[in-house]
């Protein structure tokens, strides 16, 4: 007994000592992964990137900088997101970061924690003559610009060229010649929709409901949607859910089991006909089907409303507390040139689009040609749900989607408990 | 014995009493975490998701934990006899045990893949009425997953139990066998009582791997369909590091470490009283 006692009274002094130790050097957490970036010059570029051949891109990418020296870290998304806070809140950040476009650069913005590049997007800055889509995109609420997107994607309605000549059918431009294709294929015995919600990405059924909701309420209504300024059991969204419920028969129900890239194969297949997704579906297409791959817009619904897509935009943006503001500025500029974009785009396989209009992209794929012509044509663009409002907000989302995929009888409830939801993440 | 103390004030108890403060606090990850005394605990009473993960939890526990002991056991006892081929059938029913629960849960979701193995074995045997999606069903999905993980640890429970028959005197076996004694009456008084000290061992480690069981649930399902097989674990890895409510997610993290401890605690006080006695 007695030996336990003093075992005691030695542990609480120990922890008391220690305890004051750790609180005093607590003050440097975070940032772990950088410490040594600041004093020695050299710039720190954090990225997350977890497939080989964009990784590799990137390296080769830095390896080609000359100016200074950078050191490149990876982490991986999850711990990249925790971490993004610690990362540009520390006294001593990563100088230059990779992350999304949109909302989610918006809000690290307003905090605070983000460097003005205004200066790089006039004049004969590096980002000058991207498109004024991707400039709004890049703007925080204060008017400045604070990100520098480098590539980006479109979403559409994928299926294999054959695979329709086969079956005597076209793609559709209206919702009305879209549910009669996809009537005539389930009378062909072809499942019309794949759709990956399983595995975890019950994300995935977002990108019905995002662009329904384009295509019915437009972008504008669509992105206050999502930021609290309308509500989820709106009349304007039991319209959108009006239309998916038109969809539901169509959907190939065993998606609910499959993930977003699992759900590719039905379709290279041809159990499946069709594929609402993003361009980087390809990359789980095999190389003997990849030229048989083709897109078409998501029908519309309502030629009142003007056409918007997503294109989600990946990009950099640097640390506010950067000490190289300078060197961090020259080296978003060389990320976003013409040479640096081609060259991550061809080496990492994607189908990804430059935002530079100076890359060559004579050597790209017809379909990713097809693509940027696509972007271009289109009066709006949005990044995808959890990118226009938060992760927290795209669970809610999945919780009510999914549920509704399974229950489509029950419309009213799931989206009253939908607002609900998100009610708790806005009002946080 | 400084040193010890040392090293586990500053790795273990400091940063327990730190998620204990965080519990009390609203933190995004940046700037000073901002006091909101009991606020989180008192918003996990209203939040469905918290009640669903709780409940889940509790079936985890029962179901996790009992399967397993009794499926160990069992196994423990049938293969304690030197028998043809007895290593073989330990190592095998051991072997699942080597691999991490994230492999296992990528394999067993295989497994469940509509038009999958399971799928086949049901059809096989006539209930092919039955073949469901297993994984994406919220009424199968919570024991999908569990089928998995209880495949995994009964193998390293049946090693515990039988470590503990090797330590039991086969002399007691043969005397209540002498007086008279059925298998079931021997298993029972004069088996098990010498397998106490292995039963505790067994409980705590049960209680501890279904409290914190994570990456199973987390690539199986990652908590869905619909939160319908969210765990405490899922919850506040979601909480803290997906939407960085540090605050909450310690505050779900404190709500684990009390339920372990009370489990355990409760376990140890009775087992200690029958001890004494």
């Amino acid at each position: 007994m007695a030996g336990s006692m003093v075992s005691r009274r030695g542990f609480l002094t120990g922890a008391a000592a220690l305890g004051g130790a750790v609180a005093l050097g607590g003050c440097v957490s975070g940032g772990s992964s950088s410490s040594g970036s600041g004093s020695t010059g050299k710039l720190t570029l954090q990225a997350t990137l977890s497939t080989p051949q964009p990784k590799k891109a990137l390296q080769d990418i830095i390896a080609d900088y000359k100016k200074q020296q950078v050191t490149l870290n990876f982490v991986a998304l999850e711990q990249f997101r925790a971490q993004l806070p610690t990362y540009l809140n520390s006294s001593n950040p990563p100088d230059v970061l990779t992350w999304y476009a949109g909302s989610v650069a918006r809000d690290y913005a307003s905090k605070g924690f983000l460097l003005d590049v205004s200066d790089m997007w006039e004049g004969s800055g590096a980002c000058a003559k991207f498109s004024p889509a991707l400039k709004k995109l890049s703007t925080d609420d204060k008017g400045r610009q604070i990100f520098v997107p480098t590539s980006y994607y479109w979403w559409g309605i994928f299926y294999r060229k054959s695979m329709f000549q086969k079956w005597g059918v076209e793609p559709a431009e209206t919702w009305s010649g879209f549910l009669k294709l996809c009537r005539t294929l389930k009378g062909k015995g072809v499942v019309p929709l794949s759709m990956g919600t399983g595995a975890g990405q019950p994300w995935v059924a977002s990108g019905w409901f995002d662009y329904l909701d384009l295509r019915i309420n437009g972008a504008t209504f669509h992105r206050d949607l999502l930021a609290g300024k309308h509500r989820f059991d709106s009349p304007e969204v039991k319209d959108v859910m009006k239309a998916y419920k038109e969809l539901l028969p169509f959907i190939d129900p065993k998606g609910k089991s499959l993930d977003v890239t699992q759900a590719v194969t039905p379709l290279v297949q041809g159990k499946d006909a069709m594929y609402l997704t993003g361009a980087f579906m390809t990359a789980a297409v095999p190389k003997d089907a990849a030229d048989d791959i083709d897109f078409f817009r998501v029908p519309i619904l309502d030629t009142s409303v003007p056409v918007a897509e997503e294109a989600p935009t990946d990009g950099y943006f640097a640390s506010a507390k950067s000490k190289h503001v300078k060197e961090s500025k020259q080296l978003l500029a060389y990320l976003a040139s013409p040479a640096a974009e081609q060259k991550y785009i061809q080496e990492s396989a994607s189908s990804n689009l430059p935002t530079s209009p100076k890359v060559d992209t004579s050597k790209f794929s017809p379909l990713v040609q097809k693509g940027i012509q696509f972007l271009n044509e289109s009066k709006d663009l949005t990044q995808f749900f959890n990118r226009d409002s938060s992760d927290e907000l795209q669970t809610t989302a999945d919780t009510a989607l999914t549920k509704f995929l399974d229950h489509p009888d029950q419309v009213d409830k799931i989206l009253t408990a939908w607002q609900a939801d998100a009610e708790r993440v806005w009002h946080k | 014995m400084a040193v010890p103390v040392v090293v586990e004030a500053v790795w273990v108890f400091w940063p327990a009493v730190n998620s204990l403060w965080l519990s009390l606090t609203k933190w995004n990850g940046a700037g000073p975490p901002q006091f909101v005394g009991f606020r989180n605990y008192t918003s996990m009473a209203s939040d469905p998701v918290f009640r669903q993960a709780l409940v889940n939890n509790v079936i985890w526990l029962v179901g996790f934990g009992g399967l397993s002991v009794i499926g160990g056991l069992a196994l423990a006892v049938a293969l304690n006899r030197p028998r043809r081929l007895v290593g073989l059938y330990r190592s095998a029913i051991y072997l699942p045990m080597v691999f991490s629960l994230a492999v296992t849960g990528l394999f067993w979701r295989v497994l469940y893949q509509p038009d999958g193995v399971v799928d086949s074995v049901v059809g096989g045997v006539g209930l092919g009425a039955f073949a469901k999606q297993w994984l994406a069903d919220p009424d199968t999905a919570l024991w999908a997953v569990l089928v998995a993980a209880v495949w995994r640890q009964v193998g390293y429970l049946m090693v515990l139990y039988l470590a503990g028959l090797k330590g039991c005197d086969p002399t007691l076996d043969d005397a209540a066998a002498i007086d008279g004694a059925s298998a079931w009456q021997r298993f029972r008084y004069v088996t098990m009582p010498q397998l106490r000290g292995v039963n505790t061992v067994v409980f705590a480690v049960t209680v501890i791997d279904s409290l914190r069981t994570f990456d199973i649930v987390w690539t199986m399902t990652g908590g869905g369909p619909y939160h319908s097989t969210e765990l405490l674990s899922t919850y506040m890895f979601e909480q803290g590091f997906t939407f960085l409510n540090l605050g909450y997610g310690s505050a779900l993290a404190v709500v684990i470490f009390l339920l372990a401890l009370g489990f355990i605690i409760t376990y140890l006080v009775r087992a200690a009283r029958q001890e004494v006695i």
